[in-house]
């Protein structure tokens, strides 16, 4: 690395033309239309170098994706032309890229849960004897030896499925490596991992670069890309807006050129007031079908007026946790309070009176998205609220149930043609405004989010977040910060204890009053947030260190974090 | 909504265009063909009765696989619930001699009541078993089929008959006709509505539509799914069950016949199908193929065509009715994103050049 | 002795179709495509079978025809599932409709008849006796003189089991069930793939037709696959389609047809004896849903 630098220098000063190619990759005038008319590239050039670790930043849908992808031959641009090593090609499938040396690293990882990762490795490129048997001997040596090489450290008769996020990462790059790539496009990598398996994933990406590879890396992570590219292009809206070398530039540089004004990096929040418990999970435990015990002893409290976090690795029992919660599943041992009334038997609909839930996935459970925007934002008020009923209880009123979606689309900022439009027509923005507008409706006082901002733009995120705030309320109460959005005024102002389940860690560092770190089906941790790093999260969330001593939950947990 | 009757409709005739090439090819008069299929369920009053009472099965088998598909119960058992509801009726009715006002409505329930409980089998093995209903609705129906096949070639034979069937009901069950059309008809367009209520108006039709659509959304919400799968396939099985009720009380047989009902129930899941499992399509689609179904024994009888090319026709227009909802849409989608490319593509040669003089401008 | 002879040889004899159209919808069961058509694509695999035997004269003919009936359904359910994204079911219902309706009507249009058309001029396949265990007394009788096709037919299953699990093809057939995406990002089809694995089901759904029509029997009536290939389908579920577990599956419904047609003989009403196999069909679902609870509720207390 260091060597390298020193020779870009030495170029630089001599101005003798590097032996590596400067136009290796050469994208021209890139067009790309998602049917029905979403420009999702608008004439974008870019040029990418050989050897170098080039990063492409930008918000979500700003294109990036969908460039690398046009790149890779997975979809086919609407116009434009790319040249590799000086040759202009055109692919048509992924297979094509690859075969000229060309490799890309899915955002959701593109692997079969059920096969081992040999299995995986060799998909679509199988060693095949007569008749398409497969000969595996030798293709298991060479899977072996790239293995050993990269220091993967993976075991190949591993199902996937049974392996963790940053190995299954570790499986998709190896794929490529088996191919034999040049060029590695890494969409968002980071964006599952803790910063512990960040830190091992740049080590690699590192290692590869040195061994010739040019990569490719997709990131909307300021301090990431710093840290780890040579060259920077940012991406706005489809377009191309700058490509930098990486030599004094500054995370402010970034974001303005990202977003197109300047940035404030986190939402403003006026100081917490704890008021009475409104949520209790009392030494809950869950044993799944197949006999894995994924919550284990987990007790923890939220009160009126806080943000409760929970950080930890996907699948470290959070899913449970919020499953055992909302009555989605059966409580095997525990209890669960809310608003002080044991709900740990009470079917959904029960609880659903004293708590509002935004789910994580808005498409698998959090709407439907063929059915009207309508229909969607009267889920769960339809049994509730009286105010869209008509006069015969049984029977909704159509008139009322429009006039209350309207309200909602009017009160959070939702971008619509009408009520009557399916909601997948909007985009994954509005979407989650309905979602979470719908549920922010309900007068409750214990309030659940389960990544509420997952896949969402940057201006609704902030929304969506300022929403979160404003729903727990703050010291000055229910006259509430409410500042630019004064037009919001159907949320309630009285003060909500909110439990936010959240991946990232920004969001949770933004929002949470406190952080209780999961793993493996425990509580590890409860740290506030002025007082940790994400680093020290991160430990916590890989197991890396002792967990504090417990238990937590108690109502002096609550309230030491409440005195901070 | 005008935008799907359009599509509908390009689905419709495109499948009649198809019909008339099949036709064609097997040398039949194709054109005469289908002015005698329309003339006679159209175009008279005669015909127009004659395709209502026709109807009138068709729209409640079609009802009832609407209400099952589309809160995701695949309720593919309308023949067996159809059999079982009309055998009810006809063993209520053998066995019971009441007054007209009382009876009719007694056999209408017994006939909503048979049904549900043919459907409700199948339920209650997905609840307690979780088998999957639209295998047990299938083998249900062909127990359904050789059970009724049982009794009434076994105990209720009418032994003055030669072929297997029950005896004649009293005719305290008889619908009445008016001027050839049965009060049968009257009764399933009362059946419609207030099917069409419980679907769309009702908070229990609106968990249905959920729950059809994306059941975890349904769950999330707080609606008990459980409870409104066992609702929606008692439901549906009792409008299948009504169908085959009406046959017995309307008509003119008023008794189990043998092969009875082999078509209808199968017609009611492609109604079903075309209509998207909306009411009011379930009930215009039913209505439909009632006629092509009256029409074509007109055609036998002008052109020669065998009559079971209803049957090829209605298969036709599920196929390209279905395929035209879900591929123009596509088609549409992908031939706008086309023209949006090149404008944008247009546009950059300008703003190129703007650019252009810009950069040499600096340069200098 | 002679009773359970007669009943073996029959239970291999109805085992054959549903194994065969079990084996088609392996392919499509781990395409993950929800192949409701293999009714329909057996009845016109039947229908073909005979016309082409008639007609030509020759069970080689019929048996081609058949196949090609088979395929041809299956390539009208591939072109409307895989690529025009029309909703899988709601495509195989149509098929089968489109079979039933279909076939009903050629019948009339070209055999004039109604219900069920037989001939002397239709051609079955040939019965194999195979020379030493034919001679056999007791194993004779069960495992020799039927058609052709019976044997086929076991052969096809190892050799499916083979393909399935062994070999490029399966490998990335299992795959874009799993995963299209996955598939689709190393550069194979997965449309492709679904759109091949329901044509091969379609030709083997089309030979399980043939084996009704000219096998079993030799004619065509009205609606002949009477539900084997829903049974098919349910037999798949229960083996979760593995070959070999269909084979067995198959001889276990084989024996409950041929149970039916034994108990004939006695004094049970025939409509009842008839329902067996659909009856079996349930009981054997809910046996496997109670191992299924089992099972599942084993490892938790293990566990827990």
């Amino acid at each position: 690395m260091a060597q390298k630098v020193l020779l870009c220098v030495l170029f630089d000063i001599l101005e003798v033309p590097s032996h590596l190619d400067d136009h290796f990759i050469e994208m021209r005038s890139l067009i790309k239309v998602y049917p029905p008319d979403t420009l999702a590239l608008d004439r974008v050039d870019l040029t990418i170098k050989e050897g170098e670790i080039h990063s492409l930043i930008g918000e979500n849908g700003a294109g990036k994706s969908t460039l690398m992808k046009v790149l890779y031959g997975m979809i086919p641009a609407s116009s434009g032309e790319i040249s590799f090593r000086g040759r202009r090609v055109r692919y048509a499938s992924p297979r094509e890229a690859v075969a000229t040396g060309i490799g890309m690293v899915h955002q959701e990882f593109m692997l079969v849960p059920s096969y081992t990762i040999y299995e995986n490795v060799i998909l679509g490129a199988e060693p095949v004897g007569r008749l398409g048997a497969l000969r595996n001997a030798e293709a298991r040596r060479r899977v072996q030896s790239l293995i050993d090489r990269y220091g993967l450290n993976l075991n190949i008769d591993d199902r996937v499925c049974d392996t963790s996020v940053g190995a299954q990462q570790k499986v998709e790059i190896l794929k490529l490596l088996y191919r034999d790539v040049d060029v590695l496009i890494m969409d968002e990598p980071t964006a599952v991992l803790t910063p512990q398996e960040t830190g091992e994933l740049f080590r690699r990406l590192r290692d590869l670069n040195a061994a010739g590879k040019t990569i490719i890396f997709i990131s909307h992570k300021l301090d990431e890309v710093l840290e780890l590219s040579d060259t920077i292009t940012v991406m706005r809206r489809g377009r191309h807006v700058a490509t930098w070398e990486n030599r004094g530039l500054g995370k402010a540089d970034l974001a303005r050129a990202m977003v197109g004004r300047d940035v404030v990096f986190s939402v403003e929040k006026p100081p917490a007031c704890c008021g009475d418990v409104v949520f209790e999970a009392r030494d809950l435990s869950y044993v799944d079908a197949g006999g894995r015990r994924r919550l284990d002893g987990v007790s923890f409290t939220v009160r009126r007026g806080e943000i409760v976090g929970i950080a930890g690795v996907e699948g470290n029992g959070q899913f449970e946790l919020v499953q055992l919660v909302t009555g989605l599943a059966p409580v095997q041992s525990g209890q669960v309070k809310i608003c002080g009334r044991d709900v740990t038997r009470a079917p959904v609909i029960e609880r659903r009176k004293l708590m509002c839930y935004v789910p994580q996935d808005r498409k698998a459970s959090g709407s439907a998205q063929k059915m009207s925007l309508t229909d969607n934002s009267i889920m769960t008020h339809h049994r509730l609220n009286r105010r869209i009923e008509s006069g015969w209880r049984a029977l909704l009123n159509p008139a009322k149930c429009r006039r209350f979606a309207q309200n909602l689309v009017e009160s959070f900022g939702v971008l619509a043609p009408n009520v009557d439009t399916p909601i997948s027509s909007l985009s994954g923005g509005n979407q989650q405004k309905v979602v979470v507008g719908r549920e922010f409706l309900f007068d409750a006082d214990f309030v659940l989010l389960d990544q509420p901002t997952r896949g969402v733009d940057v201006g609704s995120v902030e929304f969506i977040q300022r929403e979160i705030i404003r729903k727990r309320g703050s010291i000055e109460g229910a006259t509430g910060d409410v500042g630019a959005d004064a037009t919001v005024t159907a949320t309630a102002t009285a003060a909500a204890g909110c439990l936010l389940i959240s991946a990232d860690l920004d969001e949770l560092f933004n929002l949470a009053d406190r952080i209780l770190v999961m793993h493996r089906g425990r509580i590890v941790a409860d740290l506030a947030p002025p007082d940790t790093t994400r680093e020290e999260v991160g430990e916590y969330m890989l197991g890396a260190r002792e967990p504090q001593p417990g238990p937590w939950g108690g109502a002096q947990a609550g309230e030491g974090a409440c005195a901070r | 909504m005008s935008k799907n009757a359009i599509t509908a409709l390009a689905g419709i005739v495109v499948a009649l265009l198809a019909g008339l090439a099949i036709l064609w090819a097997q040398g039949y008069p194709a054109l005469p063909s289908y002015a005698a299929l329309f003339s006679y369920s159209l175009f008279s009053k005669f015909a127009i009765v004659s395709t209502l009472n026709k109807a009138t099965p068709l729209v409640l088998t079609g009802l009832s696989a609407a209400v099952g598909f589309g809160s995701n119960c695949v309720n593919l058992g309308q023949p067996g619930q159809f059999l079982i509801g009309a055998m009810a009726v006809a063993a209520f009715g053998i066995a019971c001699d009441l007054p007209t006002p009382v009876m009719i409505p007694l056999a209408i329930m017994v006939a909503l009541a048979a049904g549900a409980l043919w459907a409700g089998i199948a339920a209650g093995l997905r609840r307690r078993f979780n088998m999957d209903e639209f295998i047990t609705t299938l083998m249900l129906n062909f127990i359904a089929d050789y059970f009724t096949l049982y009794l009434i070639s076994g105990p209720m034979w009418d032994r003055t008959t030669y072929s297997p069937m029950t005896k004649m009901t009293n005719p305290g069950s008889w619908l009445p006709m008016w001027d050839g059309l049965s009060a049968a008809f009257v009764v399933s367009c009362v059946a419609f509505v207030i099917t069409w209520v419980i679907w769309d108006r009702s908070k229990l039709g609106y968990e249905w539509r959920v729950m059809g659509q994306n059941s975890a959304f349904a769950r999330v919400g707080g609606c008990r799914n459980e409870a409104n799968f066992t609702r929606a396939m008692l439901l549906s099985g009792a409008l299948a069950g009504l169908a085959g009720g009406l046959m017995i009380m309307g008509g003119m047989q008023h008794r189990f016949v043998k092969g009875m009902g082999a078509n209808y129930a199968w017609d009611g899941v492609m109604i079903a199908i075309v209509a998207a499992n909306g009411m009011v399509p379930t009930g215009l689609y039913a209505l439909f193929f009632a006629a092509i179904q009256t029409g074509a024994m007109g055609m036998e009888l002008e052109t020669a065509v065998p009559s079971e090319f209803a049957l090829v026709l209605q298969a036709i227009i599920v196929l390209f009715v279905v395929a035209s909802r879900e591929s123009t849409r596509l088609l549409i989608n992908r031939w706008a994103a086309k023209l949006r490319a090149r404008a944008a593509a247009g546009g950059a040669q300008d703003i190129g050049k703007g650019e252009g003089g810009e950069r040499r401008a600096s340069g200098h | 002795m002679h009773l359970v002879i007669e009943m073996l040889r029959s239970s291999v004899l109805a085992a054959t179709p549903v194994l065969l159209a079990g084996l088609g919808g392996t392919y499509t069961y781990y395409a993950n495509v929800f192949n409701i058509a293999m009714e329909g694509m057996m009845l016109i695999g039947a229908f073909t079978a005979v016309a082409g035997s008639y007609l030509a004269g020759s069970w080689v003919v019929g048996t081609l025809a058949g196949m090609v009936g088979g395929v041809v359904a299956a390539l009208v359910f591939a072109v409307f599932a895989v690529y025009l994204k029309t909703d899988e079911f709601v495509t195989g219902t149509a098929i089968n409709m489109l079979a039933l309706g279909g076939t009903t009507y050629a019948l009339r249009q070209m055999f004039r008849v109604k219900g069920a058309f037989m001939s002397p001029m239709i051609r079955a396949i040939p019965r194999i006796r195979i020379p030493l265990i034919g001679a056999l007394p007791g194993i004779g009788p069960v495992a020799s003189g039927h058609p052709f096709l019976v044997y086929v037919t076991l052969a096809l299953a190892i050799v499916i089991e083979w393909h399935m699990f062994r070999t490029r093809y399966g490998l990335r057939l299992r795959a874009a069930g799993e995963d299209p995406r996955a598939v689709d990002s190393v550069g194979v089809s997965s449309d492709r793939i679904r759109a091949q694995a329901i044509l091969i089901s379609g030709a083997l759904c089309g030979l399980a037709g043939v084996y009704l029509s000219l096998g079993y029997v030799t004619l065509f009536a009205e609606n002949m696959s009477n539900g084997r290939g829903w049974i098919a389908l349910a037999v798949i579920i229960l083996t979760r389609g593995r070959p070999l577990g269909l084979l067995t599956m198959s001889l276990v419904f084989g024996f409950f047809d041929g149970l039916g047609l034994s108990l004939q003989s006695t004094r049970i009403p025939p409509q009842f004896t008839q329902m067996v196999p659909y009856i079996a069909t349930i009981v054997a679902l809910y046996l496997y849903s109670r191992e299924k609870k089992r099972v599942s509720a084993g490892q938790a207390g293990q566990a827990g």
